[in-house]
């Protein structure tokens, strides 16, 4: 599903690569923690997933598209079998939950009768169909991120980027949360998600990548968040 | 689709300051480019009107004049038959010295200049209409000095002043229209910017969730083209007010009557409204498309 063949980014004002000959690969269906300390690379490599940014070196797979050879009038069907998912939510403050997660499909052109059955749909997946006209600012943390997990959802994508989504809440909200992308990730659907929570990787014991310094330092199919570190 | 033109309307909505400067200002602009293509349209149908009236005077000398009232003379009647043989000329008529006396007596009626005028001061003349009247120069220089002849007069010549000012009007209209234009497009330009960085969270998810072109950029080109058109509307209204309240008075007035022809309700409807509606829409659409390509980021 994913495959990263010899990647290296090197930002323009950087010296150092944010990616140093990288290359990975994810099966359909994986569930896999992408770990390291901050400035390791992990957001440079999702964005390069997302084509926010296209590597100097090597190439990028999803699915069958060469991500970073992509022509730009492509990227928008690329992104649309994609979804992602941040530590800040990202939601739209003058929507409603449903107004957000109905976004995402607008604005792809999905018909306005598709959206009205799919909607209440994901929000049931999320249990957040009680909530569906409340608004952003009337949410707690968890509710938050399970409406982002939800906009992400709603147009069945083939893989689910989750950028450290447990970063700004609790021990006890962030394992709903992982409930929650485990349940997603059994629907088939390949789960890639960035974290520095170390409680989080070590109870769920799934697949770890670990970059350090823009390479990859370790790849354990059902590892933990490392020792000593 | 529907997405779209809701986004559009609620980007006007929120800068409403800034979207009602973008209108007047664009309705300010392409009122006075109207104003300017209905002084050209003026200006022409006023050549028309005077062009069909003038014509090219040759004045014969004085013995000319004097000797052969009925043009039969060999001087007189040479010039006649080489002027009607001209390819230039479509017609030519004779005014004898005392004909033209006669008129000189009707057109100033009642003035002290009749006092001083007697016949023996009018030449007499061939009148010649010019089948094309832009051309009366060559033949004031084909007879000037000919034999018989005074002098030779294109009417043109003396109508040109109201024509230069026509032209004035015309080209002061059209500089305004083009620095106007210019504060027009800046604002425009500066709107979509505003407009693009309030609703940046949105765009961003919108390009992150797979959303084309069309839906991040289609509702800030929507937003410039709604304010050219409408600008483009008012200039047009502004320009019927200014035609019933300024122009037609102007020109039935006194002074202008019978000399400048009056400007038709479909000049403004017919012709300048819907060259405005096209003008507002395309510069609104180019101004658009070249600052989202370089300022704003999809």
């Amino acid at each position: 599903m994913i495959r990263l063949e010899n990647v290296t980014k090197v930002y323009p004002t950087s010296t150092r690569p944010a990616l140093d000959d990288v290359s990975v690969e994810v099966e359909r269906g994986e569930f896999v923690f992408l770990i390291g300390p901050s400035g390791s690379g992990k957001s440079t490599l999702l964005r390069l997933l997302l084509r926010e940014d296209v590597p100097n070196e090597g190439n990028v797979w999803v699915a069958n598209w060469n991500v970073g050879r992509l022509a730009s009038r492509r990227v928008p069907r690329l992104r649309q079998r994609m979804g992602v998912v941040f530590q800040d939510f990202r939601l739209l403050p003058n929507k409603t939950v449903a107004e957000n997660v109905a976004f995402a499909l607008e604005v792809i052109g999905k018909p306005r009768h598709t959206i009205r059955t799919v909607v209440p749909e994901v929000l049931d997946l999320v249990n957040l169909a009680g909530k569906a006209d409340r608004m952003p600012s009337e949410l707690s943390g968890g509710e938050a991120q399970r409406v982002a997990i939800a906009r992400a959802f709603v147009n069945r994508p083939l893989v689910l980027l989750a950028d450290e989504p447990t970063g700004n809440l609790d021990p006890e909200t962030s394992t709903g949360i992982m409930t929650l992308l485990e349940r997603i990730n059994r629907t088939g659907t390949t789960v890639v998600m960035a974290t520095h929570d170390r409680q989080i990787v070590d109870s769920m014991r799934r697949r770890v990548v670990e970059l350090s310094s823009g390479k990859l330092a370790r790849d354990d199919s059902r590892g933990v968040y490392g020792t000593g570190r | 689709m529907l997405f779209v033109w809701r986004e559009a309307f609620a980007g006007l909505r929120r800068n409403l300051t800034m979207s009602i400067a973008m209108v007047i200002t664009t309705a300010i602009s392409l009122g006075l480019l109207g104003a300017g293509l209905l002084a050209v349209r003026t200006i022409d149908r006023t050549e028309e009107l005077y062009y069909s009236l003038i014509a090219v005077q040759v004045a014969l000398d004085e013995p000319t004049s004097a000797g052969d009232p009925d043009c039969s003379g060999p001087v007189c009647t040479g010039l006649r038959d080489e002027l009607e043989a001209n390819p230039l000329v479509a017609g030519v008529e004779y005014e004898s010295r005392d004909a033209a006396f006669e008129r000189f007596q009707r057109i100033y009626a009642g003035q002290s200049i009749l006092q001083l005028v007697r016949p023996q001061s009018l030449p007499a003349t061939l009148r010649v209409t010019m089948a094309d009247p832009l051309r009366g120069t060559e033949i004031v220089q084909q007879f000037t000095g000919r034999p018989g002849v005074r002098n030779v007069v294109d009417q043109r010549s003396t109508v040109q002043d109201l024509f230069s000012f026509l032209g004035s009007v015309r080209n002061a209209t059209f500089g305004l229209a083009i620095v106007q234009a210019l504060a027009a497009l800046l604002l425009i330009s500066n709107t979509i910017q505003l407009s693009a960085f309030t609703r940046r969270t949105e765009v961003g998810i919108m390009r992150l969730v797979g959303a084309t072109r069309w839906y991040t950029q289609v509702p800030f080109l929507i937003e410039a083209v709604v304010t050219g058109l409408v600008g483009a509307v008012l200039a047009t209204g502004g320009l019927v007010l200014g035609k019933l309240f300024f122009l037609d008075r102007l020109l039935s007035g006194r002074l202008l009557a019978n000399t400048i022809p009056p400007v038709g309700m479909s000049d403004v409807l017919l012709y300048v409204g819907p060259v405005l509606v096209i003008v507002g829409a395309v510069i609104a659409t180019l101004t658009g498309y070249v600052t989202l390509r370089l300022y704003v980021r999809t």
